[in-house]
C-alpha cells in the first residue's frame, strides 16, 4: 500500500503557482527526502498534506485515505517547519497535551522515553520558553513522534542543530525507519538526504523535477562521471594519437606528465579507455572514478 | 476537543488579569448578597419579583455591563495568538478544526459558568435562596461574549487588534446594547434581536436564544476557520 499519493496537486498564492501538478507516490516504510532550494514549493507541499493549507487544485491520499480527512490525523505525525512551541508549558506536558489533542492519550513515562530518544529527557520539566533553538527542534521532533504515528512528515529536522544532536537524530530517523514508519522530510542538508533516505526527489520551481534513488539518479546523471587514470610515462609518437582517441572517447580532458582526468558517459566507457591504454603498453598505476553527488546532482538541476 | 476545552479552562484561571476578574466577582456575589436587605430598605418601589433577585443584582450588573470587557479581556487572542505564533499547526495536523474551535469555545464558556456559579453560591449561603434562572440568563450572557470572542480572534489574525478591540468594544457592547433596546429608531430598533439584554429582561426562558445565537457566531467562526490557512 502507498503511503503518501498525490494526483496534480497544486497550489497557488494568487496568481503564482508555488506548487504545480505533482504527482508522487510514497510506498510504505520508506524514508523519502524532498529537496529543493529555498522557495521550491517543499514547505508548502508538505503543508498541504497535512492539512495545514488546502490544496488548490488536484488530489492526494495518505495511507490509503483519501485527503483532507480528519480521521488520518492519528495516524501521522508531523513536524512543522517553523516550530514555534507554547512557552509556558514544559517539555513533557506538551508532549502530555499534544497525545491527548490526537486522541491518543500516553503515559508521562512514555512521554519520557520519546524526550529520551530525542535526548531531552533532562529537560522534561524545563519550560519550552526557555530552550535553545536546537532544544526547540528535538522538542518538536517528539511532539511528531509521540502518538506512534505511521507516517512521519517532518520539515527539515536537523537545520541548525550541533553535528552530536544530528547524528542522535539520524538515528532516530533510522530507528523509526526499522520500525516500519514511512518518513517524508525535507532538508537542505545534501549529505543528510543522502545517507539516510532511501528515496530522494529534486523540487524545482514547485515541480518535481527527479525522482529516485541514489543509484537511480546518479545513473540519470551519469554523464558527470570523472575518472583521473595515474599512468606510467606515454612515448611522445604515441602522445597525439592517444590524446585524440582520448577527445573522442569523453569531454574535459586534462592530461599531465603522469595522469590524465576526464569526464566520460558510463562505466563502459572506463573499460574502453582501459584496454585502449593497454595496447599502447601504458602501465596503470590507479584508477579514481568520481561519481556525482547528491549535491552536482542537486545543482545541475 | 476535550484536550484543548481543559487546557483552555485551566489557563483561563492562570494570569493576574484572570485574579482580579475573579476576585472582582466574588467580592461582588459577597457584597450584593450582605447589602440586599440594604438596596430593598431604600426604597418600597420593587415589585415582589425584583424583590426575589435583588441579592444578585450586582453580579446581573456585573456581567451585563462589565461581561465583555472581561471575557475579551481574558480571552480576545484565543485563536489568533496560536496562528501568529504558529503553535496552531500542532493542532490542526492532529485534530479537526472544529474540535479545535469548539474545544476552545467551550473552554472559556465554561471558565466563566464556573466564576458565575461559585458567585451564586456564595450569595445562597448569605441568602438561603438559590435563582437558578438569573444563573442560566448570565451564563447566557458569559456563552454570548464567549462566542463573540471566539468569532473575533478567528476573523482577524494579529492579536494586537484583537487587545484594542477589546477594550473597545467591551466598553461600547453594553452601550450600544442598552441604546437599540430603549430607542423607538425602527431602522436600529430590530438589531435587539440580535443583541442578548432582550432576552434577559424578564424571568423566563428566553435567555435560550441567547444561546442560540453564541451557536450562530461559533459556526460563523467554524466556517471562516476551516478555510483559513495556518
Amino acid at each position: 500500500m502507498l503511503a503518501i499519493e498525490t494526483k496534480q496537486l497544486s497550489k497557488s498564492f494568487w496568481k503564482n503557482k508555488v506548487v504545480d501538478n505533482i504527482d508522487l507516490q510514497v510506498e510504505k516504510g520508506e524514508i523519502l527526502g524532498f529537496l529543493g532550494r529555498n522557495g521550491a514549493g517543499k514547505s508548502t507541499f508538505i503543508n498541504m498534506l497535512t492539512g495545514i493549507i488546502q490544496p488548490s487544485s488536484g488530489s492526494y491520499a495518505l495511507l490509503g485515505v483519501q485527503g483532507p480527512n480528519d480521521s488520518i490525523k492519528k495516524k501521522i505525525g508531523v513536524m512543522p517547519d517553523y516550530s514555534s512551541l507554547y512557552g509556558s508549558m514544559t517539555a513533557i506536558n506538551h508532549l502530555h497535551y499534544l497525545a491527548d489533542v490526537s486522541g491518543k492519550p500516553v503515559s508521562r513515562q512514555h512521554c519520557m522515553e520519546v524526550l529520551k530518544l530525542v535526548g531531552l529527557e533532562e529537560h522534561a520539566n524545563k519550560k519550552a520558553g526557555k530552550f535553545s533553538f536546537g532544544m526547540k527542534k528535538k522538542l518538536a521532533i517528539a511532539q511528531a513522534i509521540i502518538h506512534d504515528p505511521q507516517l512521519i512528515f517532518l520539515d527539515e529536522p536537523t537545520s541548525g542543530l550541533d553535528a552530536e544532536s544530528v547524528i542522535h537524530i539520524h538515528l532516530l530517523i533510522q530507528q523509526l525507519h526499522q520500525q516500519g514508519k514511512t518518513i517524508f522530510m525535507t532538508s537542505h542538508n545534501l549529505d543528510e538526504v543522502e545517507k539516510i533516505c532511501s528515496r530522494i526527489a529534486i523540487m524545482k520551481d514547485g515541480r518535481i523535477k527527479k525522482s529516485g534513488t541514489m543509484d537511480e539518479l546518479r545513473a540519470y546523471y551519469q554523464s558527470t562521471i570523472t575518472v583521473t587514470i595515474k599512468h606510467s610515462p606515454i612515448r611522445p609518437a604515441d602522445l597525439s594519437t592517444m590524446q585524440q582517441w582520448l577527445e573522442q572517447a569523453g569531454t574535459q580532458l586534462d592530461i599531465k606528465e603522469n595522469h590524465f582526468t576526464i569526464q566520460v558517459e558510463s562505466e563502459q566507457k572506463i573499460a574502453e579507455i582501459i584496454r585502449a591504454l593497454g595496447t599502447y603498453k601504458i602501465d596503470i598505476y590507479r584508477v579514481d572514478v568520481e561519481e556525482p553527488s547528491l549535491e552536482e546532482i542537486f545543482l545541475e538541476e | 476537543m476535550l484536550a484543548i476545552c481543559k487546557r483552555e479552562f485551566i489557563q483561563s484561571f492562570k494570569g493576574i488579569k484572570s485574579i482580579i476578574i475573579i476576585a472582582i466577582f466574588l467580592l461582588t456575589a459577597y457584597y450584593s448578597a450582605d447589602f440586599s436587605d440594604l438596596l430593598l430598605s431604600l426604597s418600597d418601589d420593587f415589585t415582589s419579583e425584583e424583590k426575589q433577585i435583588i441579592h444578585t443584582v450586582g453580579i446581573s450588573f456585573l456581567i451585563m455591563f462589565l461581561g465583555m470587557l472581561f471575557v475579551m479581556g481574558l480571552s480576545h487572542d484565543i485563536v489568533n495568538r496560536e496562528m501568529h505564533e504558529r503553535t496552531i499547526r500542532f493542532l490542526v495536523t492532529r485534530t479537526s478544526r472544529t474540535s479545535i474551535i469548539v474545544g476552545k469555545f467551550l473552554g472559556i464558556a465554561l471558565f466563566w459558568f464556573v466564576c458565575l456559579l461559585t458567585s451564586f453560591v456564595i450569595i445562597s449561603i448569605f441568602v438561603h435562596r438559590f435563582d437558578l434562572i438569573t444563573l442560566f440568563q448570565s451564563a447566557s450572557l458569559a456563552i454570548y461574549y464567549s462566542a463573540f470572542t471566539v468569532l473575533l480572534s478567528v476573523l482577524i489574525p494579529k492579536p494586537s487588534i484583537t487587545m484594542f478591540l477589546s477594550i473597545v468594544i467591551g466598553i461600547a457592547f453594553p452601550i450600544l446594547n442598552g441604546w437599540v433596546s430603549l430607542t423607538s429608531n425602527v431602522w436600529v430598533s430590530w438589531l435587539k434581536y440580535l443583541f442578548p439584554f432582550y432576552y434577559v429582561e424578564e424571568q423566563n426562558y428566553s435567555f435560550l436564544v441567547v444561546l442560540l445565537l453564541a451557536g450562530v457566531m461559533v459556526g460563523i467562526a467554524l466556517l471562516v476557520f476551516r478555510r483559513r490557512e495556518c
